[in-house]
């Protein structure tokens, strides 16, 4: 026996590859991620509301075309309003009839019917339909400002956790002060300087978006560098070292995309919050401005009118829901993204 | 072989339909309430502390069933010390694992076979237990009291924010609840003192991360004898220590085997380790048992080609040799198991028998078994 | 003394020459990052090597060996000594200058897990420095890869493949493939079998001595394990909390152990022998932290043959005949 092994010594460096190694099928990377997505129920409903929400707000005005999104209903009718009163004077009654004439152009605070399927609002414009483009505003608006805050914050996060030291240290302290700083009172500042300054008002949401990226990219910058910096002790960022490739092959080819996981999550849960941001500066007539629609501006309309905060719900309600819905949605579809795409961070 | 090995979407639903199946009916064997007799059993032998007996410990992944056991039968003779070695992914963990129900669930679980453990109560009388078919809520007759466990990492194994002392006291309080605060001290220190510890006091009052490693495993051995259990399983004790803090390990370890009243279950990758501390060792492969017997036989008469292997591509400081001898191939992942001899494709002495089923255990000696079709045909005709 | 090592000169015969090396870690720092306190990792080590021969360098946890290797690499700046490359002094290299000696030297690390980069395939981990370095025209650069992983033991099929699908001992491969790739002339191998399986680590073991002859390989063989040091090493480096104790060719180092921290490290290796009973030198006591090493001959806590000078005196590390170095108060009676 002992004889016959020593004869066959196998050629020791060649790696047969044994069937018995082989007959195991993994799952690839990419269905274990769908697959601890999808295990989640509530991934799924975040994932139903925010397709849903995309659909209502693109697709949504393609098919449904009988109002535009500033297109007053005027087809409201002359009103005749008739009072009788009645007076006692020495015992003798008399009735006085008055009749005044109201002529209404606009079809304002309709309730639901079959030709405005949510009503209209007190200037007449058909609910439904501005809930359809204040989605496209606000989704445009977030995605926008996610993008560029992602951008700026991988950049900034990447070359301070890469190359440490001073450039950490100015890049970190930059970030302490923009944290600082109190994001509404300057919005404020901002859009009083953007009125002064005549700009149009379709523009000036982005202008303001523009503004909340820039105070809002260090949470993506503090997380981009907390990973590098872990990530630069593996070894095979080491290895790089050793083959000497160039700093920004390191940082981009290498580090970036393994940070990935935690920052597409970091971008879901973001845009839940952009889309409250944009939510309240429209709400605070700071951002999109009648006459066009945003989510925020639809719940305005309560602050010029008690009545309508009473009494003719369908006004703002639906407004309010979509926040949540999208919010929510996003909220859900982060948690899930980190569940499937970082399992370590579970729990 | 195509580019990609991987399993589709249909497959891999199929296989967590499967699953969900399975564990649901273990899980709730697992949490069932019993009456002490459905677990009660016989020895075969009376002369063992444990027997194993046909044991097959699967995960359900979502890749598949990872049988890491896959029928495993040994005995632990009283009093002695049984080596069970094998590469990584053998299933030697998670056969002493099992022993101590251990196995994380819902993944892991004890699929079949039974693991009779022979206990002592506390009036002296011996009880026989099944422990594949305990419920897990009276597990702990058996756990840690009439079987301990060693484990690998003495860093992770002790709890950070208590004193060496106050978890050493735990131990005793448990198993003896009548046990008084000076009476748990003293017994710990005794403890501290049986492991070679110099000055116990100061080790009594010391928080873990103030120790080094050697320091902690000698603690983790103490709480393991403190219970005075019938078992000790010593999971890897000396992987994580230096060669020379490894090598004073051993040495308590063969001190206490004389001690002590008990058996050790030993598991080791290092054919050095088991050839000084085991009496009996069984070999292990891809799950299943290849090779078994007294460490004389394992080390003088290897029979199993894979046994002969893994003692001849280990390079010892004597050997003088150009190249080394080495298994080709790798050490197989035990999921869709065929059912032939596993070590087929790695072995260099192959014969056309090889391509039927698994082999069976064939005795060579009182001692000494061997599952390979090389000697199937020796015991047929002789 | 910075001066003074300026002047020493390689001998032109010696691939790599490393003369009193020292790295220190600072551990604790004032406000003005002037340094209080600093773990002396590597003390003081200098050897040489020729091309084509292998230097094991054992120790245990603690001893520097790990620091010794990435510091040879430059991947730590030494704190103070000089390493010679090929006959240059590539101590106060730049790291842009160091970026054309990379190719020549080249590192495999213990953990296959880790050293691989989790998001690329085979083939991209291993055309990447082959395309950054230019070493062949980019039309050939896959035909080189593929020849590279047959070379290694790897399947050609590997090429579209993730780390994750591979096993520790294919992972090493594919790490030695990566190191391989650009031609070095010195490969420091960090542990490279302590993570595997027996089986597995003979094969890696005769991949690394068949490559050194094909390829005409240097190597440092870091490993706590002698016995697979003295299989593939010509000279062995003892370490013991940051300092050489010992160095010599395997013969003299095996035949004749002049330290006692050798002697002791050889009897610890438990024997595959059941009936060889052997006499074993059991160190007491654990190895100490080497941010606060003993004072004197920092082995004095756990030697066995400890004299009063031991625990004063620093001992100099000499040669003791046929380069076979030593660092012990007790070969000097």
């Amino acid at each position: 026996m002992e004889e016959q092994l020593k004869n066959n010594i196998p050629e020791g460096t060649e790696d047969t590859d044994t069937p018995l190694d082989q007959n195991v099928r993994l799952m690839s990377p990419t269905r274990m991620v769908v697959r601890r997505f999808f295990r989640s129920r509530l991934s799924i409903i975040g994932l139903i509301m925010i397709v849903g929400l995309f659909l209502f707000s693109f697709v949504g005005p393609l098919i449904y075309t009988q109002w535009g999104e500033i297109e007053l209903d005027e087809s409201g009718k002359t009103e005749y309003a008739t009072a009788e009163t009645t007076y006692t004077v020495n015992g003798v009654e008399y009735t006085l009839h008055q009749t005044t004439e109201k002529s209404l152009k606009d079809n304002f605070l309709a309730p639901p019917s079959a030709e405005h399927i949510l009503g209209t609002d007190n200037e007449g414009y058909d609910i439904f339909v501005r809930l359809m483009y204040g989605g496209r505003i606000s989704l445009i608006v977030s995605f926008i400002a996610v993008f560029l805050i992602t951008i700026l914050g991988v950049f900034m996060g990447g070359i301070a956790g890469f190359f440490g030291g001073v450039v950490d240290n100015v890049i970190m302290r930059v970030c302490d002060v923009l944290i600082c700083l109190p994001g509404i009172p300057i919005l404020l500042i901002i859009s009083t300087i953007l009125d002064a300054s005549g700009i149009d008002a379709k523009y000036r949401i982005y202008l303001l978006m523009i503004y909340l990226t820039f105070i809002s990219w260090p949470g993506t910058a503090r997380l981009v560098r907390g990973q590098i910096l872990s990530l630069r002790e593996q070894e095979y960022m080491v290895a790089a070292e050793a083959m000497g490739y160039s700093a920004p092959r390191k940082i981009f080819k290498h580090l970036v995309p393994n940070v990935m996981p935690q920052l597409i999550v970091q971008m879901s849960l973001s845009l839940g919050s952009m889309i409250l941001y944009e939510a309240t500066l429209s709400y605070l007539n700071l951002g999109v401005k009648a006459p066009y629609a945003a989510w925020g501006t639809m719940i305005n309309i309560i602050s010029t009118n008690q009545d309508i905060l009473q009494n003719h719900l369908n006004v703002w309600v639906p407004a309010g829901i979509c926040i949540v819905i999208a919010v929510l949605g996003f909220n859900f579809v982060g948690d899930g993204l980190r569940d499937a795409l970082d399992p370590k961070a579970r729990r | 072989m195509s580019k990609t090995n991987h399993l589709s979407g249909k497959e891999v639903r199929a296989i967590a339909k499967e699953n969900k199946k399975i564990i649901k009916k273990l899980e709730a064997y697992k949490n069932r309430k019993a009456p002490e007799s459905e677990y009660l059993t016989e020895m075969k032998d009376d002369s063992n502390i444990l027997e194993i007996d046909d044991l097959h410990t699967y995960f359900f992944t979502e890749q598949g069933v990872v049988k890491a056991v896959n029928g495993v039968s040994f005995n632990i003779p009283k009093h002695a010390t049984v080596g069970v070695v094998g590469e990584s992914g053998c299933g030697k963990s998670v056969t002493s694992m099992s022993v101590m129900r251990l196995i994380q669930g819902p993944a892991g679980q004890i699929y079949s076979g039974s693991i009779r453990f022979n206990a002592k109560e506390a009036d002296g009388t011996e009880k026989v237990y099944d422990v594949a078919k305990m419920p897990m809520r009276d597990i702990h007759k058996i756990r840690g009291n009439q079987i301990a466990m060693i484990f690998q990492e003495p860093m992770t194994s002790l709890n950070p924010v208590f004193t060496i002392g106050q978890q050493l006291d735990e131990v005793t309080f448990i198993n003896n609840p009548k046990a008084t605060k000076e009476t748990a001290k003293a017994r710990s220190i005794e403890m501290l003192n049986l492991v070679g510890i110099a000055i116990p006091e100061r080790v009594y009052n010391s928080f873990p991360h103030e120790l080094s490693g050697g320091m902690r495993q000698r603690v983790m051995i103490s709480m393991a004898l403190a219970a005075d259990p019938r078992l000790i399983i010593a999971d890897e004790p000396t992987t994580a220590l230096d060669v020379t803090i490894q090598a004073q390990i051993l040495d308590l370890l063969r001190d206490l085997k004389e001690k002590i009243d008990g058996s050790i279950m030993l598991i080791t990758h290092d054919l050095g380790i088991i050839a000084e501390m085991a009496d009996y060792v069984v070999v292990m492969y891809a799950g299943r048992v290849i090779e078994q017997g007294t460490v004389q036989e394992i080390f003088h008469n290897p029979m199993h080609p894979y046994t002969i292997g893994l003692q001849k591509s280990k390079p010892t400081l004597d050997s003088d040799s150009d190249t080394l001898f080495n298994i080709p191939g790798n050490v197989p992942n035990p999921i869709n198991m065929p059912n032939y001899c596993y070590f087929r494709e790695r072995c260099s002495s192959c014969t056309k028998k090889c391509a039927g089923e698994y082999p069976g255990m064939i005795q060579v000696s009182p001692t000494h078994y061997v599952a390979c079709h090389l000697y199937g045909e020796e015991q047929n005709n002789g | 003394m910075a001066e003074e090592q300026k002047n020493v000169t390689p001998a032109s015969d010696n691939l790599l020459e490393v003369h009193n090396l020292r790295k220190c870690f600072p551990l604790k720092k004032t406000i003005t990052g002037k340094v209080t306190r600093e773990l002396i990792a590597v003390d003081d080590v200098s050897f040489s090597l020729k091309a084509g021969e292998t230097l094991g360098i054992v120790g245990e946890s603690g001893c520097g060996k790990t620091t010794l290797g990435r510091a040879i690499l430059k991947l730590h700046q030494p704190t103070s000594g000089r390493i010679f490359f090929e006959g240059q002094d590539i101590t106060d290299y730049t790291s842009s200058q160091m970026r054309e000696i990379r190719k020549k030297m080249q590192i495999i690390f213990q953990d296959p897990y880790s050293s691989l980069p989790p998001r690329s395939t085979v083939g991209g981990i291993l055309s990447e420095p082959v395309e950054v370095h230019n070493i062949v025209p980019k039309d050939q650069v896959k035909e080189y890869v593929l020849d590279l992983m047959d070379k290694c033991g790897l399947r050609s099929y590997y090429y579209e493949r993730y780390p994750h699908e591979f096993s520790g001992g294919q992972r090493q491969r594919i790490c030695i493939a990566r190191a391989l790739s650009v031609n070095p002339k010195l490969v420091i191998c960090d542990e490279p079998v302590s993570a595997l399986d027996v089986s597995i680590q003979a094969q890696i073991i005769n991949l690394l001595k068949r490559l050194q002859q094909e390829m005409d390989l240097t190597y440092v063989f870091i490993s706590h394990d002698l016995s697979v040091v003295k299989f593939i090493s010509d000279k062995i480096g003892v370490m013991y909390l940051g300092s050489m104790v010992e160095f010599g060719t395997k013969e003299d180092i095996f035949a004749n152990p002049l330290h006692p921290y050798t002697q002791a490290l050889f009897s610890a290796i438990p024997y595959p022998d059941p009936d060889v009973k052997m006499n074993r030198i059991i160190l007491s006591g654990d190895i100490p932290s080497p941010a606060n090493p003993p004072k004197g001959c920092r082995f004095h806590t756990r030697c066995p043959h400890a004299k009063e000078i031991c625990k004063e005196v620093t001992p100099e590390y000499k040669d003791y005949g046929n380069g076979h170095c030593a660092a012990c108060h007790l070969l000097n009676e």
